[in-house]
């Protein structure tokens, strides 16, 4: 099982187009199966057709409206606060029509309590307010007046228009109602005013009233004796207390449906969405229900099971028939993952998704990946935070996984896990490699050079570690990794560079040259032997001949030649622009780096000239003779042998892909096409090879910036002595981590990320890599509920 | 030196708010509307709806739709979004959109004082209010029973008072009365909002300028034509033409002395912008009327708003546009629950 997956990781699934012979009783339950499966791409059969006049545009709409009224319960449910059942949410695969009834019945009673128990609110509400004035009503005396209730936010435009309809005979007092009161119609809480308007005449209280209404105002009638008021007073309060008890039962019983709602809503609208997505599906079919889906042909006994099971559920007596057919059509590209691999498929994806059975460099990517980016970030301090906070996210992923996270860059760190995991493990590793941890070097092994010989003294405390001056070297190196010495050489940088500057090129060829070899398996599986002699083969010769002569160089150079002859040793950058100005290095009085170094290079060189035009002209002249050839035989015999399997066809969709063959040859178009990739390639092996640079230019940038952070931040706590030092240490900790973090970690980490990615969208995977496919969405209810679709 | 400028308006003014306007823009495209006349009843309109910018807008309604529920609900987004950008506005650009509410509130005031004159109830006036005049004291415009009464009690405190100015009289508010205090109140906004178009200068002068002359010219047209036949006088129709047109002045001094459609014609017929709006209209059936052309007109220069920067037309060019988009769905949805057929395609085409 494994080794298959490791296969088709590899390359994509084997793709191909199935026609479905669905009965109409049985679709509904086969489509259901499928969608359970989640292995078919069904294709639209009928493209020109509206949204509106498919046909099973009713159910879709029904099952909108279902929706609708699931998303009224769930808000109710919501603003009562009561908890919405998560945990049953892989549902059964039971009847669905039958839980259809069941709901709607029971849906209806929701609704009418609800709306029962609103009309009360607003009883309530008017009783609450009308009691309330009452009691600020009883020390009042008597002109005539107005009473009401009314909005917080409106009750100084509303003291205004008053005072200037009336031209200020009026008198107006207002004063808040303590408690907040509940909106009959949102629900919401609103704060309110009770104001009592005093004035003269019948003209003014007609005009008043009109602008009490105008503010919507509610205006309650208030006898004028104290005798009365309290009367009134005392029969609100009754019929207050006999509302409130009575919408008390109402809110019960509210609660009770609501609560048995809260229980099962998720699952229903989970029901709602499948079947609507069935529908859906139900309407890409043509008028006799007949379906065409692309999937993996590994997997086609289960669906072919799927729908066996599906007729039976349904009853019906005649079977379901799957048919594969042949095509012409690019396969959709669907490559299996799991939760490990899913990352890494993402950052190839979103370049471009492979053709069909390109090589993915997706397994490549899991090493090679957190590997460069750990050149750029070697740290073993920087590493291990790293990794612990992914170690964090996997081990509590399973938590993540079922409440998904909100925030969207957490979600994005989350869904890199894995990535993040191993980019923090090779930290660790090259950061070993370099000796660093928080830009301190660790004394594992003990040093192999002697400091006392170098006449390194507390007043002369440059220290200079220079091979050449006996007794320095100790003769043997340093067991694993850098020196710790070199963190106090002052030669430190310039040696480094130079040593990561080659590294650098060195890991840069070696997977350029891997992409040509992926290239190679390419050309190989799609058997196109003309690329590959034509076109793979020049350009693996010339890239060996360019860059891969430069690597050996470097090699060479630094296992033949030694410390002693370092002031006589060619300069491999001279030598290099030697080589193709063609000139003997004994010539210009500088020492080759080996003996027969300039008949080897003009070899080199010769090869890589003829590359050229063997890269260029080859492929279009051999192209050229074949079309010249074909025109001899007229009417290929490829377009006869579809013609039988595709019975059921459109018309208009024949057309679209059972005959591409006849293609026009246009030379000149190839020539250019040729032209534009050969120099693209031979520009390009300069210019990805310098690309490669940046992994030690971004690590020189890495190590120098946490060893600034070191010594203007860190070191100066922890030369303070006493006290004070202590005291100070501690403050500084503090800003030398959060530095650390946000600068070293998180911004670092950004830019290492970014380089990374480059080098493997722009370097790699030019070499070999097309990503012109299109991704394979399957039918699949779990993408469905999730909301991936 | 420009470039500086565009840095300030991008960090300082509305850089987000203006990127936020294209977006929203984003409007129904000619196949939208294919499908839209396609449509055989207000439920595929609405499953049609789903697919394009407007998405669930129509989502919790409960079925049957009725034409005045979707025509409520596209207000409702429209202010929705206006509101979020008028919250996120400030210093010019708060002016700015404030004085695209004012056009709104005038309408309001007039359909409600004109609402009372037929005596109407409040309740029943209300809804037909457009949400993006609604201001505090709107409702109690009712009490008032002549035009001082109306600034002195109310609108001395709304935003509309300095436009009110020009109509303060004692007389009783009646039907004539009324068209004339909203033309007025029409002709000191406009005055008012180009003159702030250009004072402000720039780009939004250039953009701004260009639009609101058309609708004061256009104000001042369809004013001369209406009054034909109404007792209205030469001198006071001349009074309610706002004078920041084109046709200001000699073109006003022309409409002013007309009286039949002919004579408008031929004034108008003198400005190169207007005469093809005036050729091809017409009663009969299949010919466009001349509000139509007018409509066309605007939209066709609402939509160069959007050509230009880093100036505020497109604010304004993004209401006036989503109207007139909202105008068109409601006069599809009219036609399909009408059963009318026969003039489903005469919406104004968006480009």
């Amino acid at each position: 099982q494994s080794l298959f997956k490791m296969g088709s990781l590899f390359r994509s699934e084997e793709m191909c187009l199935a026609q479905l012979y669905l009965q109409s009783e049985a679709a509904f339950a086969c489509v259901s199966e499928l969608g359970e499966l989640g292995l078919a791409q069904f294709r639209d059969l009928n493209p020109d057709v509206n949204a509106f006049q498919r046909k099973f545009v009713n159910e879709v709409r029904r099952c909108d409206d279902m929706e609708r009224k699931l998303r009224f319960l769930e808000k109710e449910v919501k603003k009562d606060n009561l908890a919405i059942d998560d945990t049953d949410i892989i549902t059964s695969k039971t009847d669905y029509r039958e839980s259809f009834r069941v709901r709607t019945t029971e849906e209806t009673v929701g609704l009418y309590n609800i709306y029962r128990e609103r009309g009360k609110t607003h009883i309530q509400e008017s009783l609450t307010a009308s009691a309330q004035y009452n009691l600020v009503v009883y020390n009042i005396s008597f002109i005539i007046f107005v009473a009401g209730v009314l909005m917080r936010d409106k009750i100084s435009a509303f003291e205004r228009v008053i005072w200037r309809a009336c031209r200020g005979n009026v008198f107006l007092r207002y004063t808040e109602i303590e408690a907040e009161l509940e909106d009959p119609h949102t629900g919401d809480k609103v704060n309110k005013y009770v104001f009592i308007v005093f004035f003269q005449g019948d003209q003014l209280k007609s005009r008043i009233k009109k602008i009490c209404t105008g503010f919507r105002a509610t205006l309650y009638p208030c006898p004028e004796t104290p005798q009365e008021r309290r009367e009134i007073a005392l029969g609100v309060m009754t019929r207050i207390e006999d509302l409130q008890t009575v919408l008390n039962q109402t809110a019960d019983h509210r609660r009770m449906v609501l609560s048995q709602v809260a229980l099962n809503i998720r699952v229903w609208l989970i029901k709602v969405r499948k079947i609507k997505a069935i529908y859906h599906t139900l309407n890409l079919f043509n008028k006799c229900l007949i379906a065409e889906c692309w999937c993996p042909v590994v997997d086609i006994d289960r669906i072919q099971l799927a729908l066996r099971r599906g007729t039976e559920l349904s009853g019906s007596s005649v079977p379901s028939i799957m048919q594969q057919m042949q095509t012409k059509e690019n396969p959709p590209t669907y490559n299996q993952t799991d939760k490990f691999t899913s990352g890494f498929q993402a950052i190839i994806d979103a370049f471009g998704v492979s053709n069909y059975r390109e090589v993915n460099p997706a397994p490549f990517t899991i090493i090679t990946f957190p590997f460069l980016f750990a050149v750029m970030f070697g740290d073993m301090g920087h590493g291990l935070l790293m990794f612990l906070f992914a170690l964090y996210l996997v081990l509590k992923e399973n938590r993540y996984m079922k409440h998904k996270p909100e925030d969207e860059i957490f979600k994005m760190m989350f869904d890199g896990r894995y990535l993040i995991l191993l980019m923090g493990l090779f930290s660790i590793y090259t950061g070993f490699l370099y000796n660093e941890c928080f830009s301190r070097s660790i004394n594992i092994f003990g040093t192999s050079w002697n400091v006392r010989a170098m006449n390194f003294t507390l007043k002369n405390q440059h220290l200079t570690l220079d091979p050449n001056k006996p007794g320095v070297f100790r003769g043997y190196p340093y067991f694993y990794g850098i020196d710790p010495i070199w963190q106090s050489a002052e030669n430190k940088i310039t040696v480094q560079n130079s040593y990561k500057m080659k590294n650098a090129v060195l890991m840069g060829f070696a997977q350029m040259i891997f992409g040509l070899s992926l290239a190679f398996c390419n050309r190989r599986h799609f058997k196109d032997k003309l690329t590959l002699y034509c076109e793979l083969l020049p350009q693996l010769l010339f890239l060996c001949a360019l860059i891969g002569y430069l690597c050996m160089c470097i090699l060479y150079k630094w296992s033949v030649w030694t410390v002693a002859q370092s002031n006589t040793a060619p300069s491999l950058l001279i030598g290099l622009i030697d080589m193709y100005m063609l000139t003997d290095p004994k010539s210009n009085n500088r020492v080759p780096l080996y003996t027969g170094q300039y008949q080897v290079q003009i070899f080199l060189v010769i090869v890589t000239v003829l590359c050229v035009p063997w890269m260029f002209l080859s492929k279009p002249y051999i192209l050229y003779k074949r079309s010249k050839q074909k025109k001899g035989v007229p009417g290929g015999l490829d377009s006869q042998s579809d013609d039988d399997v595709a019975i059921l066809h459109h018309e208009n969709n024949d057309a679209n892909y059972g005959k591409q063959e006849p293609e026009s040859f246009d030379m000149s178009e190839v020539i250019i096409y040729q032209a534009i990739h050969t120099i693209e390639f031979c520009l390009s092996c300069i210019s990805h090879t310098a690309s490669y640079l940046r992994l030690w230019a971004l690590s020189l940038a890495h190590s120098e910036l946490s060893e600034v952070l070191w010594s203007m931040v860190m070191h100066t706590g922890l030369a303070t002595s006493g006290t004070s030092g202590a005291i100070l240490s501690f403050f500084v900790f503090w800003f030398f981590s959060s530095l650390t973090v946000s600068i070293l970690l998180v911004m670092e980490g950004l830019s290492a990320f970014l380089h990374a990615i480059r080098l493997h969208w722009v370097e790699f995977q030019s070499k070999f890599y097309k990503g012109e496919g299109y991704i394979f969405s399957p039918f699949s209810f779990t993408l469905i509920v999730e909301g991936k679709v | 030196l420009n470039f500086v400028f565009f840095i300030y308006f991008a960090v300082n003014t509305s850089g987000f708010l203006e990127g936020l306007v294209r977006g929203f823009k984003n409007g129904l495209s000619k196949e939208d509307y294919r499908h839209l006349t396609q449509c055989d009843t207000l439920e595929d309109l609405k499953l049609h709806l789903q697919g394009t910018g407007y998405g669930h807008f129509l989502a919790n309604e409960p079925s049957p739709l009725t034409v005045s529920v979707i025509d409520e609900k596209l207000r409702e987004k429209l202010v929705i979004e206006f509101e979020y950008i008028r919250n996120h506005a400030y210093k010019d650009l708060a002016t700015f959109l404030d004085f695209i509410k004012y056009s709104y509130m005038i309408d309001n005031i007039i359909l409600l004082i004109t609402g009372t004159l037929h005596q109407r109830q409040l309740s029943e006036l209300l809804p037909k209010c457009h949400p993006l005049g609604i201001f505090d004291q709107m409702e109690t415009v009712t009490i008032a029973s002549t035009t001082a009464d109306l600034y002195n009690a109310i609108l001395v405190d709304s935003p509309l008072a300095p436009f009110f100015k020009e109509c303060i009289s004692e007389e009783d508010l009646n039907e004539m009365n009324i068209e004339i205090i909203r033309n007025t109140l029409y002709k000191a906004y406009l005055e008012a909002f180009y003159d702030w178009c250009q004072q402000k200068g720039g780009a939004t002068a250039d953009v701004m300028c260009e639009i609101l002359a058309f609708e004061a010219d256009r104000r001042s047209i369809i004013i001369t034509i209406n009054s034909f036949g109404t007792e209205l006088t030469k001198e006071d129709r001349a009074k309610l033409y706002p004078r920041r047109g084109k046709l200001y002045p000699d073109g006003l001094l022309e409409l002013s002395k007309a009286d039949e459609y002919e004579a408008v014609k031929r004034v108008s017929e003198l400005y190169a912008e207007y005469k093809p709006l005036f050729d091809g209209t017409g009663n009969n059936p299949g010919d466009k009327t001349l509000e139509d052309k007018f409509f066309e007109h605007e939209v066709t220069l609402n939509v160069n708003s959007f050509m230009q920067q880093f100036q505020y037309g497109v604010f304004y060019s993004y209401v006036k546009l989503k109207e007139q988009e909202c105008r068109n769905i409601i006069w599809i949805a009219e036609c399909i629950a009408q059963r009318h057929r026969a003039k489903i395609d005469s919406y104004i085409p968006i480009m």
